[in-house]
């Protein structure tokens, strides 16, 4: 496997579960045991008086909100993916993630487009979550 | 307790906007510190509070430009880089002289940009979990944005070039502007090259080098010095989103900037309605961002944005003048101070061939760092 060249996530105490979930292949959110409620960073609950905070599996499954192509080069890594997508994803659970789709022509992406999970292996410690549409 | 009326800009300096490689930021921000006391007739012993802020690729060091200029100052202030926080630099330093820590305050930008040949959001060496997908740069939000309004609203790109070719038509009147003398047609614009598709080049601000500084003082004091003083009336922020914590919807303002409360507070304050405005600067770092403003502020109807553009309304003869300079897309990329200095001009009938005819009240508005959440100021000046 040659040396992976472009950045890697920050991986911080607050989101260390995410990437290590995403390493077994699964994707998860961080949520409020007791209401429900889903966070896109994790923190006490606002939604109710009694908190019970942690990372739950998802189903994978969501809908690209917007999305931009790049044209731009900004990273010498991206160079040979240009032009490339970047895309917001809303899960149907609620939270919303950054991601690209794959496995999906530039110009077949919009807004709306049902897409499901996949794991990209990219590194021996790092997966990225992406997304392909649903067929 | 409202602080309308009482106090003024006094002095406005503004250097050489464009590529200036023979100073730094701390020379220019200097340079533009005398210009603004010379503009204003202010001695430098009249002046004691500064406020500044980090520009992209970084500002002026500290006291560096005070003792470059020998102003001395009673406090040394910064404040966050980003759009917004030039309107809350006007908010501070008014608080300062509510407070007595002043009596004359200067708020300040500087930048070098140009000459560092910046690539705005560049990833570098170290980890970004943004980059990891390659999402890079400010300019991406705005693509975000362009492409929901198209999915809910219809917006072309001939709507987004509208907002281009308008800016650069103002741009083409002001002889210090970047892009005095580069005309942009519907036609160059549509056959720009892309950089963040739905946006090209032309919906993306200048980079470039520059510094202004303006002096802000009493209602009083204001009436000592050489300019006709420009009276700020009122002034609002809003750092709301759009669900309070639950859910990542608060991340979401790709479907229209929060700026309910800034433009709220500031009329109220001023005691004017948007009826009264006769010329506006709306913060335009992407031509989306002017786009969502003027639905978010009521300028136009929800959806309306692109077809209020299109029909001229921005125009010197059109419904709304507004970004009479270019401000930041063709005037000069100097954050929120692009706005605020055309306004004062404005208002100080400084406008040359964009002057509003007998503008009395202008609307300033500062957006940004746009994600997270949302980050609104707005200021009403009058002459």
């Amino acid at each position: 496997m040659s040396e992976y060249k472009k950045q890697l996530p920050l991986i911080t105490a607050i989101d260390k579960p995410f990437w290590e979930a995403a390493k077994r292949h699964e994707l998860v959110a961080y949520r409020c045991l007791n209401c429900g409620t889903f966070y896109s960073h994790p923190t006490d609950c606002v939604a109710c008086d009694k908190p019970k905070m942690d990372w739950v599996r998802v189903s994978g499954k969501g809908q690209v909100f917007t999305f931009g192509i790049y044209h731009q080069l900004y990273h010498p890594a991206w160079k040979e993916d240009i032009p490339y997508n970047v895309a917001w994803v809303k899960l149907d659970e609620g939270p919303l993630l950054m991601s690209n789709i794959v496995e999906c022509k530039n110009e077949d992406i919009h807004i709306g487009m049902p897409v499901e999970v996949v794991f990209d292996d990219v590194t021996e410690e790092v997966t990225l979550p992406k997304f392909k549409p649903v067929k | 307790m409202s602080i309308k009326d009482k106090y003024a800009f006094v002095g406005v300096g503004l250097t050489k906007q464009g590529k200036v490689p023979e100073m730094d930021t701390d020379g220019l921000a200097a340079q533009a510190i005398l210009l603004a006391l010379k503009d204003a007739g202010m001695r430098k012993d009249e002046v004691d509070g500064y406020i500044f802020q980090q520009g992209i690729g970084g500002g002026p060091h500290g006291t560096l430009p005070l003792i470059l200029t020998g102003i001395p100052a009673n406090f040394c202030w910064e404040m966050p880089s980003g759009g917004c926080y030039c309107l809350n630099m006007v908010i501070a330093a008014t608080s300062a002289l509510e407070a007595g820590l002043c009596q004359s305050c200067i708020i300040l930008h500087a930048t070098s940009a140009s000459s560092q040949r910046i690539l705005v959001g560049a990833g570098g060496p170290q980890r970004s979990t943004q980059g990891a997908y390659g999402c890079y740069g400010p300019v991406a939000d705005g693509a975000f944005i362009a492409r929901r309004f198209m999915h809910l609203y219809g917006l072309t790109r001939r709507q987004l070039g509208s907002v281009a070719v308008t800016l650069r038509e103002y741009a083409n009147k002001r002889p210090e502007a970047v892009m005095y003398e580069r005309k942009l047609t519907m036609d160059d614009y549509l056959n720009a090259r892309m950089i963040v598709e739905p946006l090209c080049l032309y919906d993306c601000c200048l980079v470039n080098d520059g510094a202004v500084a303006l002096v802000l003082t009493s209602a009083e004091r204001a009436r000592n010095y050489k300019k006709p003083p420009v009276y700020i009336m009122g002034y609002g922020a809003d750092h709301s989103i759009r669900e309070i914590g639950p859910s990542t919807e608060a991340y979401l303002h790709w479907d229209g900037f929060v700026t309910s409360k800034a433009g709220e507070n500031a009329f109220k304050m001023a005691g004017v309605t948007l009826k009264d405005v006769d010329v506006a600067e709306l913060y335009d770092a992407f031509t989306p961002f002017l786009l969502s403003q003027l639905e978010s502020y009521g300028i136009c109807g929800r959806g309306e944005a692109g077809p209020f553009v299109e029909e001229g309304n921005l125009r010197l003869d059109g419904a709304f003048p507004s970004n009479t300079s270019g401000t930041e897309l063709s005037w000069s990329y100097l954050m929120g101070f692009s706005h605020l200095t055309e306004g004062i001009r404005q208002m100080r009938g400084e406008a040359g061939e964009c002057q509003v005819k007998d503008a009395e009240i202008c609307m300033v508005t500062g957006l940004g760092p746009p994600a997270p959440g949302s980050t609104a100021t707005c200021c009403i000046l009058r002459r």
